[in-house]
């Protein structure tokens, strides 16, 4: 409860909240029997009752106009001019982000894993390939094979058990 | 959908009610919903507008301020309160800026003058003698001008309470008071406009 109006606080009255409800019409059947009830012996509160149904029935006649019927258009356009070109485009697509976001999600990991293995340079050199040699390499084994003829021709005896080289 | 957005927000946010599950999917995205709470809620914002700052033109400028604001809002609606509340806390703010900032003085001026731009809808039953319909006119006009003189916080709470059939405790989330406070409001309200409009009973 309230508290009863500040002009009637020397008597027994109606709460000043459960007569504006009264007033309304939103209490229900009870309360409205027993706020009828008090009415009919306190002319005070009967007084700002009536008054206040009065005014209540008078604001019902006031009705707004008819919204403009391109309100919708002017918002949307307004809307539109707030959104980011990346939303724009995205779009189109955002339905399948919001049913299926993340099976989409799943495959496109999938496929940035894979592309990235794809990408990877391996360790092993590639078949069929052929070694470079560089020219120190070249002629360090030339000499080799040098030193390795000269010692040949100095041992002719053990030339026949040693593979050919 | 529904199970999903449940599930993401839990299930106290979306057993708030409908509305909220609506704005809740035009956070994921979807601009249909939104397109769903601009059709359901257009008419009783504009209306709410129209009878704050009782202009027309301003009313509907306001409300796409209104709308606009709920969608810029999206990504970070978290719904704490019905969605209505949040809503009509929005309308209710642009509504008492925009009557501290005067926009709606050439109205004031055009209420002292005469009423001809009024809506056409305040035009009654077309059985109405002419003489009926002056005094028809002259009444609302009365109104109009008794609900304009309630100050700003009062006449909310009024148009809350009368023509959008809010709870107290709504009224009080908007206004960000006590339910106490908003019944002081109201009775304070409908007291002056009783004393405004006693002619009229």
């Amino acid at each position: 409860m309230f508290g009863v109006p500040e002009n009637l606080k020397n008597a027994v009255h109606e709460d000043s909240a459960i007569l504006v409800e009264y007033s309304a019409r939103k209490l229900n059947a009870a309360e409205t029997a027993r706020v009828d009830e008090h009415l009919k012996a306190c002319p005070d509160c009967r007084g700002i009752a009536e008054g206040q149904r009065a005014v209540w029935e008078a604001m019902d006649g006031w009705e707004a106009a008819p919204v403009s019927p391109d309100f919708d258009r002017r918002l949307y356009q307004r809307i539109e001019k707030e959104v980011s070109w990346l939303e724009r485009l995205m779009r189109p697509f955002r339905p399948l982000f919001v049913r299926h976001g993340l099976p989409i999600a799943a495959t496109a990991c999938l496929l940035l894993v894979a592309g990235v293995l794809l990408q990877r340079p391996s360790d092993a050199p590639v078949s069929g390939g052929k070694p470079e040699i560089s020219a120190e390499q070249a002629e360090s084994a030339l000499q080799e094979m040098e030193m390795l003829r000269e010692f040949s021709r100095m041992t002719p005896a053990a030339d026949s058990t040693q593979p050919r080289m | 959908m529904q199970d999903r957005v449940q599930s993401s927000v839990g299930c106290f946010a979306a057993a708030l009610d409908y509305d909220a599950e609506l704005m809740l999917r035009v956070k994921e995205g979807d601009d249909a919903s939104f397109g769903l709470l601009l059709e359901k809620h257009r008419t009783s914002v504009v209306n709410f507008l129209y009878r704050m700052v009782q202009n027309q033109a301003v009313a509907e400028e306001l409300a796409q301020e209104v709308f606009l604001r709920v969608y810029r809002s999206r990504s970070s609606y978290e719904p704490t309160a019905k969605f209505t509340t949040w809503l009509f806390r929005i309308a209710t703010h642009l509504a008492l800026n925009a009557l501290r900032d005067g926009k709606n003085e050439k109205l004031q001026e055009r209420l002292d003058d005469d009423s001809s731009d009024l809506p056409t809808r305040q035009v009654a039953d077309q059985r109405q003698t002419v003489e009926q319909h002056l005094v028809y006119q002259a009444r609302l006009d009365e109104v109009r001008k008794a609900v304009a003189t309630l100050p700003d916080k009062q006449r909310a709470a009024v148009l809350m309470h009368k023509y959008e059939e809010m709870e107290y405790s709504q009224i009080a989330r908007v206004l960000s008071c006590s339910e106490s406070a908003v019944k002081s409001l109201l009775f304070r309200a409908y007291e002056t406009l009783r004393a405004r409009l006693a002619h009229m009973a």
